[in-house]
């Protein structure tokens, strides 16, 4: 025989089930018709396409000038090879190459439209602020990014040797909490504009605290090596992903990366609640 | 030329009284972000000494590494020309430019004297902090090489001026050169010399990324300030800059010329 209060309980929770999932649905379905208008507005600017790939290739190449001329003078730099490092940077520029696609755009502009009163009309929206900020524009451009990077991370997984391909999979877990991380932290600094007047320098700041990602974090003195795995934790954006594929930290790593990738989410989350409650529409 | 001098200073003026409007961000463009970056460096030429070993890297010690890790952070930031070429590029692609086409001074001695206003400011503040740091911690920087070594660096400033004012007339032809900017501001960066001394080079390589003169932007100044070269080798850096100034700059002319003839006044 059915109790009448567990039935209603029940039901109450599978309407609320069913309405979480729709919302989802909803907000994913909303990062699609996003990616399809910055396609075709991209599309307008096709010269754009070639420039943003050149100019990241150099910054590739930058990045990697350092390493392969370091290792010019030695065979070993904190416990990496040649070899390794070459895969440690394939890493970083696929988390970056993702993050830019999503983010990068969408979140550089965050603190100036905080600042000009831009944000009402999407206050107002049926959906997150939050979620509408983060994916309103697409930088499809940075596909090709993407292509360039996971030819260079295969292309020096096969100079590894013994490596074992299968532990490629670890990278579906570790770099989206990678992106979580560096979106998190990027988007809390942006969201300073709405306690601040004007939060250039903080985000100034947050360009070259991610330089700290940029590197192997076993660089770095204990210290700051417990920073960039705890406080702020850079190290997820590469030096981790990599070490866990390449089978130099345990599992109990990738764990404390979904774990931080939650709390991460979670203050960005209530850092741009907060701040809303400040918003003057005006300017912040 | 006094009044030209005084057209200068002017600019200098407006670019000074602009910066100090936002005294946090100053702070932060001229002492917390370098010594972050800085640091960052440190912690890799440290690794690097520790790991392997050595107590030395093509003649030159640790310490020397770490000394042009602090100096290259900071003259980096200084020789390194963002906001102002974004400001001369916007100026043409919206038509804001008309209000200095009108004055009684060119668009690149307007822009010239803000510039370096903007960077004398920054870097009376800035130079403090590397000065400071190297003192604390002991290392080697011939200190008396400073002025001849800080004369490249505003030598080169107006070069780094001279290759803005051929982005900005590029603006004229093109739609978006600012994507343009970031790729070529990259590729300095990459030439100057920040990332380490460009004489660690394999040496074909080093040859030619020295006589370029961009390597006047960090390397030869820092590298003559922390003793890796002679007072030779900096005044070479002089002459690279002089020529490269005469082909850019004769470039510079003649694409905001014909970018003039084009422009219509209402924006590129």
């Amino acid at each position: 025989m059915s109790n009448p209060a567990t039935d209603t309980l029940t039901h109450r929770w599978s309407t609320r089930v069913v309405h979480e999932v729709r919302d989802l649905a909803k907000h994913f379905a909303l990062v699609g018709a996003f990616a399809r208008v910055s396609l075709m507005s991209e599309l307008e600017y096709r010269f754009n396409f070639a420039v943003r790939i050149f100019t990241d290739v150099i910054w590739y190449m930058a990045q990697l000038s350092v390493f392969e001329v370091l290792f010019r003078h030695t065979d070993s730099l904190s416990g990496w090879t040649l070899e390794t490092m070459r895969v440690f940077m394939g890493v970083l520029f696929l988390t970056d190459s993702i993050y830019m696609m999503l983010f990068s755009e969408n979140l550089d502009r965050l603190s100036d439209r905080i600042r000009r009163g831009d944000l009402d009309l999407l206050l107002v929206k049926p959906v997150s602020s939050q979620w509408m900020l983060s994916f309103q524009k697409i930088s499809v451009a940075y596909f090709g990014n993407f292509i360039i990077s996971a030819v260079w991370l295969g292309w020096s997984l096969m100079q590894v040797p013994g490596f074992d391909w299968w532990r490629l999979l670890w990278l579906l877990i570790c770099v989206p909490c990678g992106v979580i991380v560096v979106y998190a932290i990027r988007f809390s600094t942006a969201s300073t504009a709405l306690y601040f007047t004007k939060a250039d320098a903080i985000n100034y700041i947050w360009y070259q605290l991610y330089r700290l990602g940029t590197r192997p974090d076993t660089v770095y003195p204990k210290f700051l090596r417990y920073a960039v795995l705890s406080v702020l934790p850079i190290a997820f954006l590469a030096s981790v992903p990599a070490q866990v594929i390449l089978n130099r930290t345990g599992s109990e790593m990738v764990l404390w990366g979904i774990a931080l990738a939650a709390m991460m989410l979670a203050v960005s989350s209530f850092i741009w609640k907060t701040g809303l409650k400040r918003y003057a529409s005006a300017s912040s | 030329m006094t009044t030209y001098l005084n057209k200068l200073w002017g600019g200098a003026r407006l670019a000074a009284l602009e910066q100090l409007t936002y005294r946090f961000n100053l702070f932060s463009d001229v002492a917390i972000q370098p010594l972050i970056v800085a640091a960052v460096e440190l912690t890799l030429w440290l690794a690097f000494f520790q790991s392997t070993g050595r107590s030395e890297l093509a003649g030159f010690s640790q310490d020397h590494y770490l000394a042009y890790a602090i100096w290259a952070a900071f003259v980096a930031r200084i020789s390194a020309n963002w906001m102002y070429e974004w400001n001369m590029i916007d100026s043409v692609e919206t038509g804001a430019v008309n209000a200095v086409l009108v004055r009684p001074i060119s668009f690149y001695s307007f822009w010239l004297g803000q510039f370096l206003g903007y960077k004398l400011l920054t870097s009376s503040f800035s130079l403090a902090v590397p000065l400071l740091v190297c003192w604390a911690m002991k290392l080697p920087v011939q200190i008396e090489r400073l002025p001849l070594a800080l004369l490249l660096v505003v030598f080169y400033l107006i070069f780094v001026h001279t290759i803005a004012v051929i982005m900005a007339s590029m603006a004229f032809f093109f739609n978006r050169v600012h994507h343009v900017t970031v790729a070529k501001n990259i590729t300095l960066w990459m030439l100057g010399g920040e990332f380490f001394p460009l004489d660690i080079l394999p040496e074909n390589l080093r040859e030619f990324m020295i006589a370029l003169p961009f390597s006047s932007a960090v390397f030869r100044p820092v590298g003559y300030l922390t003793g890796r070269l002679t007072t030779e080798q900096l005044g070479e850096g002089f002459v690279s800059i002089a020529i490269g100034q005469v082909i850019l700059g004769s470039l510079a002319f003649v694409l905001w010329r014909a970018g003039r003839r084009r422009y219509s006044g209402t924006g590129a």
